[in-house]
């Protein structure tokens, strides 16, 4: 049994339906971290956790208790909200301990957690200030204190980072890292930032309409992805996807053609796929190359023609833009200076690195060198 | 930049401005200050020189108002009076703040047709609602009783509303960390929205005075026997015309009558001026 699970939950809004049968189970002391587009249902799931929202079905255990019908207060979660939501007429010293004096906790045992909380997370100096003489990191830090005092067994952070500017942000997530090992807190946390999500997660779940697309540690995401919206998500600049139709398939290869317009490719693949199937091929920018590939790398590499774009150098790399005869935009990247805009370019990819996914976005996973 | 403005000669407008304001103001003070006046001189001379622009006999002013709280029930009914303006305050903050706090931050069901009833009331002239309330108070036994003068004043729907436009904009996020807290709904209200609005508490706490001591048409339809008289009543008495009352006897009355509000006012000048703002609207 697992410390927190999820099993077939789901949410409704009268007839609209945000969240649709989601499994998820999450282990003790893991950095979770939710990520997907706006809408997606991320804080829904968050706050049926924490008993904000109710469980439209389906249920919600933690350490094999169900929590459907558990007080929010009671769940031994603290959530730390996006807007902080901190109490502006209480002291730092009041917004912190106000969970423990609804508690009715002994004076003392209040002082020494608040002292404690306030010790991890340097907050001794500013006890006595009110929440508008305090900037957006400090403020940040009470409502983590707030939620550290309480003990809890599971942390929730909404969005904690996305009001600090760029600095900020990379200094406090370094700080939540930090918090995380010294307290091995189980978090979950909500962010529509991928390096924020591939940095701080050890298992990353990415949702879509309402629904768990995979979840996983995020490298295993990012090489291995179940399905196309999940390949697309995760990784920036995005995977590329060039529509290919299946030609022939012969001892363990299959021959695809008409990639991007013309090029062809033959890849290994054990499975069935009747010829004339569409299929896409998903390739990562860093994966495809401006230079030939050496044999050692590749016996018969994708090699394709394009129209450079345009190119964003970013210094240390440069990402190229291509547009295929057929429209399809290839991004990748290459050193700087080479390519230049308005030149026509050949492109080389290794069969072994490309993706092949269904006409409905699913992963055609090649059998014989399955990873799980 | 003193300098400067020292240099500048003030415009047209600015000059104009200035006089409407001194013009208006005099209008305003005029009155009060002419109470003053023939309180503060000696009986005889009031009706003989007008009119006249300071006081003549300062003890002569304060003989009146010696005979006044000597000869009449005047401090009684400035004791009613101030137990009624209190008590409405204490009930019309209570009652509001905790009907505004579920209206403005809770769904439930029928809130919307609650909320237009309300409102509805607000719209009705109280001379409308006069006479129903009046047999209500009556057919409860509450005739010439504190609870008769205060209760009925308690449900404040102009109240309810401005605490309300002023409790939505506390943020849902700060409501639902309080409840994840483990602060119960009771303890919501009192710890979180209280303290937040507590500047409109106190302006309706302003507004609610200013409009219960001046009231007059419910002290005198439910408070008939003398010792339930309020200041407004016993001036009124003063005012009537068969008093056989010198002018400036009935002066004294209304000048003591006056006080309270105008020390109220010079204390929370700037308070009641904000609430009038805040509000739109006069209480
Ligand atoms: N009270 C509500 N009534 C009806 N629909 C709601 C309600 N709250 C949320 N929704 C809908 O549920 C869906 C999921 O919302 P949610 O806030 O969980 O998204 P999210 O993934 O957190 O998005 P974001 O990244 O923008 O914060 C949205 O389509 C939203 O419109
Ligand atoms: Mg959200």
């Amino acid at each position: 049994m697992s410390f927190l699970e999820i099993s077939s939950a789901t949410k409704s809004y009268g007839r609209h339906k945000v969240l649709e049968d989601v499994n998820l189970t999450i282990e003790r002391g893991e950095f979770v971290v939710f990520v997907g587009p706006s809408g997606c249902g991320k804080s829904t799931l968050l706050r049926m956790i924490t008993g904000l929202e109710t469980i439209t079905s389906g249920t919600i255990s933690i350490e094999g208790a169900v929590m459907n019908d558990v007080d929010p207060a009671k769940r031994g979660t603290a959530m730390v909200f996006q807007s902080y939501a901190l109490y502006p007429h209480m002291t730092v010293f009041e917004n912190i301990s106000f969970g423990l004096r609804m508690a009715r906790k002994p004076k003392e045992y209040i002082a020494s957690q608040v002292a404690q909380g306030a010790g991890i997370l340097q907050l001794e100096k500013l006890l006595e200030r009110r929440p508008g003489q305090l900037s957006g990191g400090q403020k940040q830090r009470v409502a983590i204190g707030r939620a550290i005092v309480r003990d809890p067994r599971v942390f929730l952070f909404d969005e904690p980072l996305s009001n600090l500017d760029a600095e900020l942000r990379v200094q406090m997530r370094a700080e939540l890292m930090d918090l995380h090992r010294r307290l091995g807190t189980t978090m979950i946390y909500v962010t529509h930032d991928q390096v924020e999500a591939m940095t701080l997660a050890d298992k990353m779940v990415v949702m879509n309409g309402g629904r768990v697309q995979q979840a996983g540690r995020p490298l295993t995401l990012y090489d291995d992805p179940d399905n196309r919206f999940v390949a697309g998500f995760v990784g920036s600049p995005k995977m590329n996807f060039l529509p290919a139709r299946v030609v022939g398939s012969d001892m363990g290869r299959i021959l695809l053609e008409g990639i991007g317009g013309s090029a062809r490719l033959s890849l290994p693949f054990a499975g069935e796929l009747a010829v004339g199937t569409s299929v896409e091929i998903g390739l990562r920018p860093e994966h495809v190359s401006l230079r030939p590939l050496l044999p050692t790398e590749s016996s018969e590499a994708l090699v394709g023609e394009g129209k450079v774009a345009y190119v964003e150098d970013l210094g240390a790399e440069s990402h190229v833009h291509l547009t295929l005869t057929d429209g399809t935009a290839v991004c990748l990247r290459a050193a700087r200076g080479e390519a230049s805009p308005g030149t026509t370019v050949r492109f080389f990819a290794s069969p072994e690195r490309a993706l092949l996914f269904d006409a409905g976005g699913l992963r055609l996973r090649n059998r014989s060198a399955r990873t799980k | 930049m003193t300098v400067i403005r020292l240099a500048r000669r003030p415009d047209v407008w600015t000059v104009l401005k200035w006089v409407v304001a001194i013009a208006v103001a005099v209008i305003a003070i005029f009155p009060l200050w002419w109470m003053v006046n023939v309180v503060f001189s000696l009986p005889g001379e009031p009706v003989s020189i007008n009119p006249r622009l300071w006081p003549t006999s300062v003890a002569a002013g304060i003989d009146k108002i010696a005979m006044i709280f000597a000869e009449t029930e005047y401090f009684r009914a400035y004791v009613v009076s101030l137990i009624y303006s209190i008590l409405t305050i204490f009930g019309v903050l209570a009652v509001s703040s905790l009907a505004a706090f579920e209206f403005s931050l809770f769904d439930f069901p029928g809130k919307k047709i609650t909320i237009a009833i309300v409102m509805l009331s607000l719209m009705v002239p109280t001379a409308v609602t006069i006479i129903p309330t009046y047999l209500l108070t009556s057919e409860l036994g509450w005739l010439n009783t504190m609870q008769g003068l205060v209760v009925p004043g308690i449900a404040s729907a102009f109240g309810l509303f401005m605490l309300m436009q002023f409790m939505r904009a506390i943020p849902r996020d700060m409501i639902e960390a309080a409840r994840l807290d483990g602060a119960g709904h009771f303890e919501i209200y009192w710890h979180i929205a209280l303290p937040l609005s507590r500047n409109a508490m106190v302006t309706l706490a302003i507004l609610t005075f200013m409009r219960t001591w001046g009231n007059y048409m419910w002290p005198l339809i439910v408070g008939t026997r003398p010792e339930m008289y309020t200041v407004g009543q016993v001036v009124g008495l003063f005012n009537a015309p068969l008093s056989h009352q010198t002018v400036d006897v009935v002066m004294t009355a209304n000048l003591l009558a006056a006080v309270p509000p105008l020390l109220f006012f010079l204390i929370f000048q700037r308070k009641i001026v904000e609430g009038i703002a805040m509000s739109g609207t006069k209480g």
